[in-house]
């Protein structure tokens, strides 16, 4: 590329010496200048014509154009929110809802695929035949079924078919799940437990300032300092001293059969469990896939030479063969993440409410703004996926090869 | 071994190797090796071995022996199995959708057409190839229509509502990816120039439509274009589906002929500048062959994917394989629970096309890779 771009500026350069007898038409600068204008003055007509024709087309509809609408109450229900929601709350609400109910079956998604993305991608390498070959068929199957079907089959053909809320299935009477969905115990917190979550926090942020202050040590010493192990005893330790001090203002409040449902705990609505088992399923494979390319893609040198300084296998793994790969998986996994969230506006199929569904779905069939709120859905998919991107990115320079 | 070494000093023959200890060749070293190594190993051997054996012989029974295979209703499946009569009663749907039965045999010339303008592509000799294949592709699906509309070609007039089934998402993958080629061949051109305004013009684009969801775009193509033609045009919705498919597709591919491109090393183009080929010359002729050739396997594991994202168009409405299947579901007459048949069904076809493809890929990579790493 760098070269070629020296050549064609030679070139540039050897006519302009010889100019005068050349027609200006010929100098690839005014060429491209041409070029550029025409192309512009294409898009603009294109656009001036699509723009003007859709005012006439909104006009002639009688649909005023704007984000009036939003302030609206929007008349309908949502099938679950995580925060109050009521029929006689604006579109803007319903648009929040929504979001929210993306973010969420994204991040469960993003979590379970990439679970079982690792284990499944690792399996690979095992030396049993039959753990390798699960591998392969997990990844040939799941990616080659298109993910709409996946979604379809969890929903209405393995969830559908579970026993009615009398008959659930249970765990210890304390977890169940049935036709209705899955019913979870729930940590409702009383006065005092604000001390434990805060514990919980500094506890989060402690681990990060020790493997930092770890790190500085053993690149100044040599010394190692069990930091796994130590944010281990961290993250559970402080909560539960804090929740001793406080003397346990937990209370859990655990689902039980009333009439003919569950009332108490956490319901998981069977549309979400079967978007998020068909996006972790689905992209699971992928990242699979992704792991198996970043783990081949370290020379089996590596593997030797760590074996001929005496590490044991599980560490050759941690500490030589992983941190090589996810040079390779890091940024599969960024785009392996970007299409989970663009793929969860297939609970539209379902009738899961996120974003897509309850918004550019329903809000868009009851006030015609078609343009609106696809405008807005397409900016808040935008959005999450430069999130995501900046994370990963700001990960992969973690992990990236640093040039001495 | 003295006396041949008498009588012809030059020849060396060795004595006959060994044959391998029996402990290491042979079914039972290999199991030994590849199932039993170890004592976890062999624990999690057992462990899937039984796994499997409380699994596998219900689904073999399931789907094979205690199932219904002949019929004429549901009434038929009287057994614990599967129903295959289900799907053998739906199947002209599920590959034609409601296109008239006698005029099935343009469904099927459309799809062996294109069955036999891809074989050409690989077959015909090499100095042609390109010169043949690529104007018969950019022909293709415009014949593909006029046959299926049948107005142009003097046959019934068949209206897209009828078009469906499991050809439509064949038809519609194949045309929407053929027609995406030049665009996407120009976006990535755009992408790579030295104009600045046509690069970042070709780089919002491209961006724009790999970053949306698909779905969005099959809104905009049934809720928006509509509003961006002039008033009283009536665009086919199956054609609107079609562009946004090919402005979906052209995005991805840009970025897959990108690649391409970069891979395409600078001699080849220093190349041409020195026999004094112009820009398009250059590009066509010299450059256009080699990126075609190593984005092959991109762009068949690109078409993959917007084959499997074909099953969208059911959402809005169109009467695709997996939409005819939902509709066979809520059939009065077939209301007995066949979602599992339906579902494995339509996914086994999706599996075989999709996996095939992957496979084609993958060998085509191995013949281009000319590369002694290892």
């Amino acid at each position: 590329m760098l070269k070629q771009k020296t050549t064609e500026q030679i070139k540039a350069a050897t006519r302009k010496t010889e100019s005068g007898s050349h027609a200006f038409y010929n100098n690839p600068k005014y060429r491209a200048a041409i070029y550029q204008a025409l192309l512009i003055f294409g898009l603009a007509y294109f656009f001036f014509t699509i723009i003007s024709n859709t005012f006439d087309n909104l006009e002639a509809a009688g649909i005023k154009s704007g984000f009036g609408f939003l302030s609206n109450a929007a008349g309908y229900d949502v099938l679950m929110s995580l925060i109050d929601f009521s029929s006689t709350d604006t579109y803007l609400r319903v648009f929040i809802v929504g979001f929210l109910n993306t973010i969420l079956v994204s991040i469960l998604g993003i979590f379970f695929a990439t679970v079982l993305g690792f284990i499944f991608g690792v399996m690979y390498f095992s030396t049993n035949w039959i753990v390798k070959k699960i591998s392969v068929i997990y990844v040939e199957t799941f990616r080659n079924i298109p993910l709409l079907l996946q979604i379809l089959f969890w929903y209405s053909a393995v969830l559908a078919t579970l026993p009615g809320p009398r008959d659930s299935l249970s765990l210890g009477e304390a977890v169940f799940l049935n036709v209705r969905g899955l019913f979870i115990p729930k940590l409702v917190g009383e006065g005092g437990s604000i001390l434990v979550y805060l514990a919980l926090a500094a506890a989060i942020v402690g681990i990060f300032v020790l493997r930092s202050w770890a790190k500085k040590r053993q690149d100044a010493t040599g010394q190692q300092f069990p930091v796994f192990n130590t944010s281990v005893a961290m993250v559970i330790g402080l909560p539960f001293l804090a929740a001793l001090v406080t003397g346990f203002p937990f209370v859990i409040d655990y689902p039980a059969l009333q009439g003919f449902g569950f009332r108490g705990g956490i319901t998981v609505i069977p549309e979400l469990m079967a978007l998020t088992i068909a996006l972790s399923v689905y992209t699971g494979a992928f990242i699979a896939e992704a792991v198996r390319a970043g783990i081949q893609a370290v020379p089996h040198g590596q593997t030797e030479a760590a074996r001929s300084i005496g590490l044991r296998e599980g560490k050759i793994m941690s500490l030589i063969i992983v941190p090589q790969a996810m040079r390779v998986i890091v940024p599969l996994l960024n785009s392996e993440y970007q299409s989970l969230v663009k793929n969860s506006t297939l609970a539209a199929a379902i009738a899961y409410p996120d974003l897509f569904n309850v918004f550019v779905g329903t809000a868009l069939n009851q006030t015609g703004q078609a343009i609106e709120t696809i405008f807005m859905a397409i900016v808040v998919y935008f959005a999450v996926n430069m999130f995501i991107s900046f994370i990963m990115n700001r990960f992969n320079s973690n992990v990236e090869l640093v040039g001495r | 071994m003295a006396n041949t070494f008498k009588t012809d000093p030059i020849e060396f023959k060795p004595a006959a190797a060994q044959p391998a200890p029996s402990s290491t060749v042979g079914p039972v070293a290999w199991i030994k090796e590849n199932l039993f190594s170890s004592i976890p190993n062999s624990v999690v051997t057992i462990l899937v071995i039984l796994g499997l054996l409380n699994v596998v012989p219900g689904v073999i029974d399931w789907m094979f022996i205690s199932s219904t295979w002949s019929g004429a209703s549901q009434d038929a499946c009287v057994s614990d199995g599967a129903c295959w009569v289900f799907i053998q009663a739906w199947s002209q749907q599920f590959f034609y959708g409601s296109y008239p039965s006698d005029g099935l045999w343009r469904v099927n010339l459309s799809l062996i057409l294109l069955f036999v303008v891809i074989v050409l592509s690989f077959t015909l000799p090499a100095n042609i190839r390109l010169k043949v294949s690529v104007p018969l592709f950019l022909v293709l699906p415009f014949v593909c229509i006029a046959i299926l509309d049948g107005r142009l070609v003097g046959l019934d007039y068949v209206n897209t509502d009828f078009w469906g089934g499991f050809s439509l998402n064949v038809l519609m993958a194949a045309a929407a990816i053929i027609v995406a080629f030049p665009f996407s061949f120009l976006w990535a051109l755009g992408r790579r120039s030295d104009m600045p305004l046509a690069r970042s013009i070709s780089v919002v684009f491209i961006e724009f439509f790999r970053g949306v969801p698909v779905l969005a775009l099959f809104f905009m193509g049934s809720v928006m274009l509509p509003l961006f033609f002039a008033e009283g045009t009536n665009v086919d919705k199956l054609v609107r589906v079609w562009i946004v498919l090919i402005f979906f597709m052209s995005g991805y591919m840009a970025e897959v002929f990108r690649g391409g491109f970069q891979a395409i090393p600078s001699g080849q183009y220093e190349a041409a500048d020195s026999i004094g080929l112009g820009y398009w010359q250059k590009t066509l002729l010299i450059i256009l062959p080699q990126v075609i050739k190593v984005s092959m396997p991109n762009i068949l594991a690109t078409f993959v994917m917007l084959f499997k994202n074909t099953v969208f168009l059911l959402i809005i409405g169109i009467p695709e394989v997996l939409q005819t299947l939902l509709t066979a579901l809520s059939n009065s007459n077939w209301l007995g629970g066949h979602a599992v048949e339906g579902y494995v069904f339509v996914g086994v076809i999706f599996w075989l096309c999709c996996f095939g493809m992957s496979m084609l890929a993958s060998s085509i990579e191995k013949k281009l890779d000319t590369s002694h790493r290892n």
